[in-house]
């Protein structure tokens, strides 16, 4: 376990998720975030957060569950395959408590390419480290970022965030430096 | 992406909450109200750019709140939100005035592309509001029918102010459309002459054989086709103000007649063989170098020094300004006024675009632009969009033109900065008028509306 200060991520996966894409997260988080990271064991899957109607995960409870109960030096990432949403939105990749305590990141729709085939799983493991990261930067209390070219820039879909690199631009870098030591 | 304070009015928590949530990791700040009510409280203690307004909502609707917010805060954007299959009541809210509307769930990239698009309409809006003021301390500083703000025009009517009382010649030099009448009006208007006639007449735009008749008038009898005795300028200026316009086309036997009229205020008619007498005040006005036709021996020395006892220099648009929005303004005022279209600005990228251009036909290229805007123009709003017939400047001369085009290119401009006068036009050229008119036929050229 490496990283900077107290601070500790926890991943957690909801339900069922397959080992490296816990493990992809877990390092990820650790480079691009500098926070040492622990891997729980899996909750159940969140069926309190289902809308029937959709078919979809509220990531809202998500989020309160996940920040309830919790260590003050931790903050949780929590990663599902099913399909999130926020009921105001059809879909979310992943959702944050802005510099709160947990985020979630959704596998479903990084899973598939434009033309609906499943994407090889290199690009799905890339997307999902970018997600995660971009998420848990939130939880510190990072916003949107103008810089097109920063991991912290607002994706308005899967192509656009396949053209970034997983990176965050030098004025994100120094806010996480800073909020993590502070 | 600009910040934008954001109001979100929905009766469900959720519905507030996530919307809150997602707005605010994009940097935006976001107040929330569950009703109309709250709603009304909020705005009156914060500054809010843009209102999320769910239509259903109980109690007070959105509709009815967005009737409220127009009458209270007309400057306040407003996006409806309603659900799939309310549509006709969201498009009934735009006719009410709200600026969009989204349908939820939103898709988050059609919420982002709808957030930025506010964004850049409060940062437009902020630009307008820049435009009114500036153009709000300009006007007023108009003079007379001369409408300007620009330091060289404040100085134009200092100057006339000047002369005005003096009851001396004036002679006003100036590019063509510049508003040299303008500027010879004002002096009429501010001297002890304005209650007399103010006459004007362009000596370029009358054959030269016809212009003695014009200035001095003729008898009965003078001449083939003169039935009875007619009064000229000269005389129609009695007490009042004589303006010759392009005083430079005057011949120089003609010079030497007027020279004479001016000096001992009496004349005969043409044919006639009793002097009349007329007082009246002189103001001239050129485009050309006065200077150098005196040089070229087209002008008369002594005619010169008569007519240029004070000279004014009226500056091309291109040099005045802020006074490009300003006249703009007013045109379009005066033209939707006259039409009956209810068209009350433009937008920043319509004046951004008349800015940038080098006007080289000066206020009357202006007002021509205007007009046709006003004409063409679908919305309340003239926008850069109606200005497209602005094209390219007549001067520019593109890569690889060919000999025709520039023959064209040159023919056009001489005939606009001769106010399409083709005689003068031709003179200019070195080919006579007949030459002139096939030139403008080959080319299909077309004098501006």
């Amino acid at each position: 376990m490496a990283g900077v200060g107290r601070l500790r991520v926890e991943v957690i996966p909801l339900g069922p998720v397959d080992e490296v894409s816990i493990s992809v997260v877990a390092a990820n988080i650790q480079t691009f975030i500098g926070l040492a990271v622990d891997v729980a064991a899996p909750w159940p899957d969140p069926a309190y957060a289902l809308i029937p109607v959709r078919g979809q995960y509220n990531a809202l409870p998500i989020l309160r569950a996940l920040s309830e109960s919790i260590d003050i030096d931790m903050l949780r990432l929590g990663l599902f395959a099913g399909d999130l949403c926020l009921p105001i939105l059809t879909y979310v990749f992943g959702e944050a408590q802005v510099n709160g305590r947990a985020a979630v990141v959704s596998l479903r729709r990084l899973k598939h390419g434009r033309d609906g085939q499943r994407v090889l799983p290199h690009v799905l493991l890339e997307r999902l480290a970018k997600v995660a990261v971009h998420e848990m930067a939130h939880v510190l209390g990072l916003k949107h970022c103008r810089s097109p070219r920063c991991l912290m820039s607002f994706c308005l879909g899967l192509e656009q965030l396949d053209d970034l690199t997983l990176r965050l631009c030098s004025d994100c870098e120094r806010l996480i430096a800073g909020r993590i030591l502070r | 992406m600009g910040i934008l304070n954001i109001m979100v009015v929905d009766d469900e928590e959720a519905m507030r909450e996530s919307l809150a949530a997602w707005l605010e990791s994009s940097g935006h700040q976001v107040g929330l109200a569950e009703n109309g009510l709250k709603a009304l409280d909020l705005l009156e203690s914060g500054d809010y750019d843009l209102v999320l307004l769910d239509i259903k909502m109980p109690g007070m609707d959105g509709h009815e709140l967005l009737r409220r917010l127009r009458e209270h805060h007309p400057g306040i954007m407003i996006v409806m939100i309603t659900a799939y299959g309310s549509i006709e009541s969201a498009v009934t809210a735009m006719k009410e005035g709200a600026n969009d509307y989204l349908l939820k769930p939103f898709d988050p990239k059609q919420l982002m592309l709808l957030i930025e698009k506010m964004a850049s309409q409060k940062d437009m809006m902020a630009d307008y509001r820049l435009v009114r003021t500036r153009l709000s301390e300009l006007e007023g500083a108009g003079f007379g029918d001369l409408i300007a703000g620009s330091e060289s025009m404040r100085s134009v009517f200092r100057q006339i102010e000047e002369v005005a009382q003096a009851d001396i010649p004036v002679l006003i030099t100036g590019e063509t459309g510049t508003g040299k009448e303008l500027v010879a009006r004002a002096i009429h208007a501010q001297s002890m002459r304005n209650c007399g006639p103010f006459v004007a007449i362009n000596c370029g735009a009358v054959p030269q054989q016809l212009l003695e008749s014009e200035l001095f008038g003729h008898e009965r009898g003078a001449f083939t086709g003169a039935i009875r005795t007619r009064l000229g300028r000269l005389e129609m200026a009695d007490h009042g103000s004589l303006f010759l316009d392009e005083v430079g086309e005057i011949s120089t036997q003609m010079q030497v007649n007027l020279l004479r009229a001016l000096e001992e205020k009496r004349f005969l008619r043409v044919g006639g063989s009793r002097e009349v007498e007329s007082d009246f005040r002189l103001i001239c006005a050129t485009h050309r170098n006065m200077q150098a036709l005196v040089e070229d021996g087209r002008v008369r020395t002594d005619f010169f020094y008569r007519i240029n006892v004070i000279s004014i220099h009226v500056p091309p648009l291109r040099e005045r300004g802020d006074d490009i929005a300003l006249l703009a303004r007013h045109f379009v005022k005066q033209f939707s006024s006259e039409i009956s279209k209810p068209i009350q600005e433009l937008t920043p990228n319509a004046y951004r675009l008349l800015v940038r251009h080098s006007w080289p036909g000066n206020v009357r290229e202006l007002l021509n632009v205007i007009e046709r805007a006003v004409v063409v123009s679908r919305g309340p709003l003239i926008d850069a969009a109606d200005l497209t017939f602005l094209g390219p400047e007549p001067g520019a001369v593109k890569s690889g033109a060919t000999l025709m085009e520039l023959e064209a290119l040159h023919v056009r401009r001489t005939l606009d900065e001769c106010d399409w006068n083709v005689s003068r036009a031709a003179e200019i050229l070195g080919i006579n008028r007949g030459t002139l008119t096939r030139h403008i036929k080959k080319h299909g050229l077309q004098r501006p509306c």
